[in-house]
């Protein structure tokens, strides 16, 4: 490739809060449309704005986290445009002076740790949503007025591959800080994607198209990929990439011209009169900062330390509410690998993410705990915690289920002894084996002893009876 | 006679039928109702309320700006000629629980843009003093309601001079309180850096009591104060002893009417007979001629992003077009007049990006200046004074003011000053010019209410001019 792709990333996120920016009619998650509405989402005359507080203190932790220099002084500004789905006419945002400014986000790539510069945070409100059929547009205005935040990096991103991981760990650390739920494909989040190539080593930046609303992680990786073979295109054939604003074409593949950079509008942006500044206390952001829920990077480490490898916990943080699961398990059992495995495959397997996310199943995670326990102190088999954990997700108690499946160890030691004995009288090959050095021979006379005790001899001391026992046979 | 004697003489039907049968007998001859509301809803309730309500069962007028619930408001408008308010404002709810019986809207220029109430949809609005000639504006239709024994009492805005001006015109009084001392939510905006919500009433212990009852903090308008709201009524002295008033010298040296001029001296020399200490003062004359520049573009550019929201896709008059850019398009053209589309283009044209900074941004500086430059004088004295207007209302079809004469941008336009800087200004009636009311009119430093109003007390206690009621015969 003779050509740099040079990438800067402006994100839209909808903020978790009840209520909207400016007004007290509820956000709404899937409600009917036009429902949740006031005089106030709606620029009814006359109405005025109000300042959610909720919503500064999600956008104040998104500034911390991001590591954004944080300006006390909130303000706002109209940008004004009229458009069918903007209400007011004009969009009260942050243009002049952004809540957070100057931060970065640190990603993993394939070339180590990269630093992703965030020039600035804004808080700003979403427009009504529109519906198109046929001749007829249908507008919900449930949406117009939600809290949202713009995340804008500085053009730093170098591929397409770091794109998404820029916008995927962002997304986890918001969702990890409770300021939105980064559902993409819901709108929650939402990418613009500012692209332009350079010759290897140029210090100025190509012409640059703005890819809009792009929905999905997967959708950022195909659309910058096309976007760049599009673009070199047209700079080998000496055409040259025209400055424009495009969308990406799932059917087609490709991204497509929505409107030229001549036919831009004037914004008119001017400070927003009916909000006055407003200055945020010194012991409010501390009290923020102090209680910042942790970040996925803190929860990786603090995993690896726990003793998980890089990938389990790697893949443990990328879900939230898995990883959350787990932190609540490792509270009860100290079996802290076993649990993590657990997680990965057999929780993962049985509850969608929406259950785990409410916590609507029925295991009782002490249960889980106890059953891990003894897993790991081989008072049960994995087949036999496979069995158990069938009757746990019905919301059964560990010692009731192990009674009811009679599957209760067997740890008496004169009935294990007489079962060693007669496993050994009846197998003296293996007992030649083993003074030969076949430790197989073992692991052959665990597995008939456990046979005929249908799985219920203890593992641990029925193995100890039979070293003994073992030991007392040589020939 | 004050409203507490109102409340005190006579019975509510009384007052109500009485204010309901005269709104519609002035309606001829000063063309001031836009929407009469049957008030039988609101006396009904009023039954199980206690009868020490400041405003018990007294009736009033809002101004068409006022947003009630369920009613209709025009902004004397035609693009909002159909709108019924889906919400009350919150001064709407304030004056109910007070008491008072909304009886109809009044007529005004166009969303309160205008100084003439020429403007209005349903068209001009006459003075009962002289029905050739204007109300004055933009609250002109509260004005002359007043005035002609209507209402006690009726809602005015005043973005420049919206209230006070016309209060001159038609010998009542006319107060805007402080920037942030009563809510502006459910108010439909001019400009909202420089719009105020205040009140006409007859004389200024009325004035006072409706302060008592508007004003105070509303969450739902952050411009909105938290500071105490007195009992201002109660307070009212008048004692003029030691009081400092500081007389606006510019705003005389470009005035030529010789009545109006004579009438104000008269009245500072009654003034210092009762004690008060007269000081003349002198504002940068520089920045009074830049007051009416300063002014348009700062209010209009709020403006055009005001009513934006005016697409008639919710709300409003719709002209149906072919597409939804072409409808929007189509009912603004149709909805606003010739002077409201002038004023979006000035704004628009001031907030442009190659303008912004040369246009809008500089007006704000020399806003800033201007308020330095009122702070300066009213740090020596309680409060500022001159005349309300240079002479009485004028005729309809008056082609001769010079709006570039010192007289028009200073002497007429310079009560502006208390938008710019939000500090409380009131007028009262002075005296007679030609036959024709004239007020007088005085500011004084933000949140001195009280001592603003006892001053005009204490002046209209020495003109005698209370409770001045002009009836109007068909």
């Amino acid at each position: 490739m003779k050509y740099e792709t040079v990438i800067g990333i402006e994100i839209h996120c909808e903020l978790k809060t009840k209520t909207k920016m400016f007004s007290s009619a509820p956000v709404s998650v899937n409600m009917q449309p036009n429902t949740c509405v006031n005089e106030i989402d709606l620029g009814h005359p006359g109405t005025l704005p109000s300042l959610n507080k909720e919503a500064v203190r999600l956008s104040l932790m998104a500034c911390m986290a991001l590591n954004c220099e944080i300006d006390p002084l909130i303000k706002f500004d109209r940008k004004n445009y009229y458009y069918s789905d903007l209400p007011k006419g004009f969009q009260i945002t942050q243009q002049f002076y952004p809540i957070g400014k100057n931060g970065y986000v640190d990603i993993p790539t394939d070339n180590g740790v990269k630093h992703i510069r965030i020039n600035r945070l804004h808080m700003e409100e979403d427009t009504a949503k529109q519906y198109h059929s046929g001749n007829e547009t249908w507008i919900d205005f449930n949406r117009a007025g939600t809290p949202l935040v713009e995340i804008v990096s500085e053009a730093d991103i170098r591929s397409a591959h770091e794109a998404m991981i820029y916008v995927e760990k962002l997304r986890n650390m918001l969702v990890y800080l409770g300021v939105t739920d980064g559902k993409m494909e819901e709108g929650s989040l939402r990418c613009d994607i500012n692209i332009s190539l350079r010759e290897f080593g140029a210090e100025e930046f190509g012409v640059k198209t703005e890819i809009k609303n792009l929905n999905s992680i997967s959708n950022i990786e195909k659309a910058i990929q096309s976007e760049v073979i599009r673009q070199t295109e047209l700079i080998e054939s000496k055409q040259g990439v025209e400055q424009a604003t495009r969308r990406y074409d799932d059917v087609q593949k490709t991204t497509i011209l929505m409107r030229k950079k001549e036919g831009s509008i004037d914004y008119k942006y001017f400070p927003e009169p009916n909000i006055p500044p407003v200055l945020i206390e010194t012991d409010w952001l501390h009290l923020i900062r102090e209680n910042l829920p942790e970040l996925p990077d803190h929860r990786e480490k603090r995993y690896m330390d726990l003793g998980l490898n890089a990938y389990d916990a790697g893949q443990l943080i990328q879900n939230k509410a898995l990883s959350d699961f787990f932190d609540q398990l490792i509270l009860e059992t100290s079996y802290v690998k076993l649990a993590a495995n657990w997680c990965l495959s057999d929780i993962l397997a049985n509850f969608t993410p929406k259950q785990l996310f409410e916590k609507s199943y029925r295991l009782k995670l002490s249960e889980m705990a106890l059953m891990i326990d003894a897993l790991g102190k081989q008072e049960i088999s994995s087949k036999q915690a496979k069995e158990l954990f069938v009757e746990l997700l019905k919301g059964a108690e560990y010692n009731a289920t192990i009674k009811s499946l009679n599957i209760e160890q067997v740890s008496d030691q004169s009935v294990l002894v007489q079962m060693v004995e007669d496993i050994l009288n009846e197998n003296e090959q293996s007992i030649i084996d083993y003074h030969n050095g076949k430790d197989r021979a073992v692991g052959f006379l665990m597995g008939q002893i456990m046979k005929k005790s249908k799985g219920q001899a203890n593992p641990v001391i029925t193995n100890q009876l039979l070293l003994e026992g073992l030991m007392k046979r040589k020939p | 006679m004050d409203i507490k004697a109102l409340i005190a003489q006579t019975s509510i039907e009384q007052r109500i039928e009485d204010a309901i049968k005269k709104s519609h007998a002035v309606q001829a001859s000063l063309n001031a109702m836009v929407s009469f509301i049957d008030p039988k809803d609101q006396v009904e309730k009023l039954k199980h309320r206690s009868k020490d309500l400041p405003f018990y069962g007294v009736p009033v007028i809002l101004k068409d700006l006022v947003n009630m619930k369920d009613t209709r408001t025009t902004g004397s408008s035609g693009i909002l000629d159909n709108y019924i308010s889906p919400y009350d404002a919150t001064i709407t709810q304030k004056l109910k629980e007070a008491g008072a019986i909304i009886i109809g809207k009044s007529s005004c220029d166009t969303f309160g843009m205008g100084g003439t109430n020429m403007t209005a949809w349903t068209g001009p609005v006459a003075n009962p003093y002289d029905v050739s000639r204007m109300s004055g504006g933009s609250s002109g239709g509260s004005a002359v309601l007043v005035a002609s024994g209507v209402v006690p009492m009726a809602i005015g805005t005043d973005t420049g001079d919206s209230i006070r001006k016309p209060a001159s015109y038609n010998n009542i009084v006319g107060l805007k309180p402080t920037y942030g001392r009563i809510s502006r939510y459910g108010v439909i905006p001019y400009a909202s850096s420089l719009d105020h919500v205040g009140v006409f009433t007859r004389n200024v212990k009325d004035a006072a009591l409706s302060l008592e009852v508007l004003a105070g903090r509303d969450d739902n308008d952050m411009t909105s104060s938290y500071n105490l709201v007195e009992k201002y009524s109660e307070k009212l002295i008048g004692d003029l002893s030691g009081k400092r008033i500081g007389i606006i010298q510019n705003v005389l040296d470009s005035f030529h009417n010789q009545d109006t001029l004579n009438q104000f001296n008269e009245l500072v020399h009654k003034l210092k007979t009762r004690g008060a200490i007269i000081t003349p003062i002198h504002l940068n004359e520089d920045l009074m001629h830049a007051f009416l520049p300063t002014y348009y573009i700062i209010a209009n550019a709020e403006a055009t992003a005001n009513h934006a929201n005016l697409d008639s896709l919710r709300f409003g008059v719709l002209k149906e077009g072919q597409t939804m850019d072409e409808t929007m398009i189509q009912s603004r053209t149709e909805g606003f007049g010739k002077l409201l589309k002038k004023r979006f283009v000035i704004g628009s044209y001031a907030l442009f990006t190659e303008n912004q900074e040369e246009v809008f941004r500089k007006a704000q500086k020399v806003r800033r200046l201007i308020v330095d430059d009122i702070k300066r004088v009213l740090s020596e004295v309680d409060v500022i004074m001159a005349p309300a207007s240079t002479q009485g209302a004028p005729k309809f079809d008056d082609a001769s003011v010079d709006q570039l004469s010192s007289e028009y941008l200073i002497a007429e336009n310079y009560m502006a000053l208390a938008n710019f800087s939000g500090y409380p200004s009131i007028t009262v009636p002075m005296g007679y010019v030609e036959g024709l009311p004239v007020g007088v009119n005085l500011t004084a430093y933000a949140f001195e209410e009280m001592n603003l109003l006892d001053i005009a007390y204490g002046i209209e206690n020495t003109t005698g001019l209370a409770n001045c009621i002009k009836e109007v015969t068909q």
